[in-house]
């Protein structure tokens, strides 16, 4: 059988030398699942960006671009049009000058059934779950039938259930012919629903394989090219409430704050697991003082409420934000110039009403040692660094300035194995040393990880706890999907 | 003002050229081209109305001309903030200023004198009847335009998500450049019915900010061209009622101010919540803010 797609010595060299991907070969068969695996930066997503042939590339042959249907990372819908409205955007069926509304609704009703793809028609996009949302964007792809589906880290917004959901798809899809590549940086759906495996590593493909024939350590030391780095040990540690919420809501529409009520103790972490867009990120800014609440909030004993966002900071709640080049840097000013912003106003970076540049660099020199930032130096701009450098400056000018309780939002999103290792064991180090944190993430593996105790999010509200050693995955899962 | 008639029909006289302009933005604006060149555009088209009738004799023409500059001005805007790139507020602010200058040397260049021009063949009370029911008439067939035809549904797309957009295959600076090709025709027709329409000649500042005043109905309309064309229609009772009320003291100033002050009341919810579409002036290689962070988006704008 002839190949859906084929890659041959693709390489793609941006503006400025960066080469993403160097000499790929890879062919999709029809009916197969196929994954590829790569960290972050591995050049996965350039590679998925040259096969849907949205993107062309330097060098190498590509055949078969032109029937392939890819589904973002990020979707690419409109949010305030109905479901069959972005469907058949660009490819609209007419009745004379109109749009022919019916026939658009009864092709969506066809895809629906056909791939058992479960949307009503005229739902209004922004207003469906991420997994649903999803759906719509697979079904305008599908609605140009492709021989081939990509689909870039398809699993990272989706609870464990309607991960489920999404690889039944994609083995009906399979079954009907088409060859289906799952772009993703977690194993172990590799190993649960794909045939074949190609791992990249500095645009390079390290490791091609029947899923059959390998393991989830083979595939994971193919995409570090060495042993993951192991996390700090868990010490011992006394623990008493710290950070205490009471009735806590904030926000307003479908991704609000609902009720919210939990402490979190020095000395251990809090993860609260919960699918993207319940809640977390009205909880995270009503915390830190960016976001107006009902509710109380105490820090060992004092009222939170009368404290704005600067003198929460002074009071010791710090906050690793989930948008590192949106809410943490200056992406135009150095390394040491961020390290100072939020603490530029008391010592002892201030000195009468000036900044104290020595303090300033001293400090920023820690955090780079201690943090492990490469770095030509800390007057390096933190545009210049890569995403894993930019976060290990905000976990260090966060973990740096005498804590008392951290939240930590996303703290290893989309960065490498590496980084990941030491802002979790800097986490860890943390919490060892008597500070509250409170860890959000959407990914459950990592709070499984780090937390002393889990809060299941959704829908506004905290719909479960579990204390460690009762960890139950599939019970957090299901709470996470709304069981 | 004598009877309830004559206030009526001042009205739908002041309210026309706002209905226009106000027509154009908001069809730019569900585009995502936040278009405050419609000042220039009236300017434009109510002097090439007025230098074409002037040069030809006939109105018509001139009409014909203020479509054309319209439309020259408005894509040129169009296409620098789409293929150039351009910061939408700051190429909209040259072309304002272009359209000032341009036709202040124009008047000189085309009638020898500054100012103002001379009298032309006007469009007469016909023609003015005319443009005002063609007005009201491109609301409705722009509010279906917008709602069931497939170029409507790329421009609600392009203003909302143009990435969107291009990876269902539609390129969005076409989408844009197309928007802003419609709306200089508007609001070349709205200029046109200034200077030939209610008058006959042409003068410098004619126009007095009615393109500002007609992206305050864009605002107080929801974006939605029936609903922009019942804000200029209510700002155009509001300067009708200027006449009566000067009489009766009250400042005009105070009234000028009104129809910003109802725009200030549509966006900070005092007259119902008011949402801009999520990529309106956004620069089409920018994810609108609300898309990377989907659970930002609650805290924001909700029109529900």
């Amino acid at each position: 059988m002839s190949a859906a797609l084929e890659l041959h010595g693709v390489t793609k060299v941006y503006p400025g030398g960066v080469r993403a991907v160097d000499e790929v070969d890879l062919a999709l068969e029809p009916g197969e699942i196929h994954a590829l695996c790569g960290e972050n930066g591995a050049g996965k997503s350039t590679l998925a960006q040259i096969a849907a042939g949205k993107i062309s590339p330097t060098g190498g042959r590509v055949s078969g671009a032109d029937r392939v249907g890819l589904v973002h990372q990020h979707f690419e819908l409109v949010g305030r049009l109905r479901v069959w409205e972005n469907v058949v955007l660009g490819r609209e069926p007419r009745r004379g000058a109109r749009i022919d509304a019916a026939a658009a609704r009864e092709r969506v009703r066809e895809l629906a059934r056909s791939y058992g793809l479960d949307v009503d028609p005229d739902a209004i996009v922004e207003t469906l779950p991420v997994g649903v949302a999803q759906r719509v964007e697979i079904m305008r792809e599908l609605a140009r039938e492709p021989r081939v589906l990509v689909l870039d880290e398809p699993t990272a917004v989706l609870a464990p259930v309607e991960i489920d959901a999404l690889f039944r798809t994609l083995e009906t899809l399979a079954a009907r012919g088409t060859a289906i590549l799952v772009i993703t940086h977690k194993l172990a759906e590799v190993l649960a629903h794909a045939e074949r495996v190609t791992v990249v590593r500095a645009g390079r493909v390290v490791m091609r394989s029947l899923v059959a024939e390998t393991s989830i350590d083979a595939i994971a030391h193919a995409m570090v090219g060495g042993t993951i780095p192991a996390l700090a040990e868990r010490a011992r540690t006394d623990v008493v409430p710290a950070f205490v919420a009471r009735d806590v809501a904030a926000g307003d529409g479908a991704h609000a704050l609902r009720e919210a009520t939990f402490e979190v103790r020095g000395g251990e972490i809090v993860g609260i697991a919960g699918v993207e867009g319940n809640g977390q990120t009205a909880l995270a800014d009503a915390i830190a003082g960016v976001l107006p609440y009902r509710g109380t909030m105490s820090l060992n004993g004092r009222t939170l409420e009368t404290l704005g966002a600067g003198a929460r900071i002074g009071a010791g709640v710090r906050s690793i934000p989930q948008d590192r080049q949106r809410e943490a840097l200056v992406l135009d000013w150095s390394i040491a110039e961020n390290v100072a912003l939020g603490d530029h106003d008391r010592a002892p970076l201030r000195r009468g009403i000036a900044i104290d540049r020595r303090a300033e660099n001293a400090l920023a020199t820690r955090i780079v040692e201690r943090f492990d930032v490469r770095t030509p130096s800390i007057r390096t701009r933190a545009g210049a660094l890569s995403g894993g450098n930019q976060q290990k400056v905000v976990v260090g000018r966060t973990l740096s300035g005498a804590p008392v309780f951290v939240v930590a939002f996303q703290p290893t999103r989309g960065i490498d194995v590496g980084a990941t290792a030491l802002v979790q064991s800097r986490l860890i180090e943390a919490r060892n040393a008597g500070v509250a944190v409170l860890l959000v993430s959407f990914e459950l593996d990592e709070v499984l990880a780090l937390a002393d105790r889990i809060l299941v999010m959704y829908r506004g509200s905290i719909a479960g706890s579990f204390e460690r050693g009762a960890f139950d995955r599939a019970r957090i899962g299901a709470l996470m999907a709304g069981a | 003002m004598d009877s309830f008639a004559g206030f009526v029909s001042l009205s739908l006289v002041k309210a026309t050229p706002l209905v226009f302009a106000a027509l154009a933005g908001t069809i730019c604006e569900r585009a995502g081209i936040l278009n405050i060149a419609l000042e220039g555009a009236l300017t434009v088209g109510a002097f090439a109305a007025v230098a074409v009738s002037f040069a030809t004799g006939s109105p018509v023409l001139g009409l014909f001309a203020a479509v054309l500059a319209g439309i020259a001005l408005c894509a040129l805007l169009g296409i620098a903030a789409t293929r150039f790139g351009v910061d939408q507020i700051v190429a909209g602010t040259g072309l304002n200023l272009l359209a000032a200058g341009g036709t202040a040397f124009g008047l000189v260049v085309v009638f020898g004198q500054p100012g103002a021009s001379p009298e032309v063949h006007a469009l007469g009370a016909g023609g003015e009847k005319a443009l005002i029911v063609a007005a009201f008439v491109a609301a409705f067939v722009l509010q279906a335009v917008l709602d069931r035809t497939p170029w409507g549904l790329r421009v609600r797309a392009c203003g909302e998500n143009p990435r969107a957009v291009r990876s269902a295959g539609v390129d969005p600076r076409r989408v844009r450049v197309t928007a802003t090709v419609v709306a200089g025709a508007l609001a070349g027709i709205g200029g046109a019915f200034l200077s030939l329409g209610e008058l006959d000649i042409y003068s410098d500042g004619m126009t007095a900010g009615r393109g500002f005043i007609a992206l305050a109905a864009v605002i107080f309309g929801r974006w939605t061209p029936l609903g922009a064309a019942g804000a200029a229609l209510a700002f155009g009772a509001l300067s009708a009622l200027q006449f009566v009320l000067q009489r009766a003291g009250v400042p005009s100033e105070l009234m000028q101010a009104l129809p910003y002050l109802a725009a200030l009341a549509a966006l900070t919810g005092i007259v119902g919540r008011a949402r801009a579409p999520a990529a309106d002036g956004v620069p089409l290689d920018e994810r609108p803010a609300h898309i990377g962070r989907m659970a930002k988006g609650s805290v924001e704008n909700r029109g529900d």
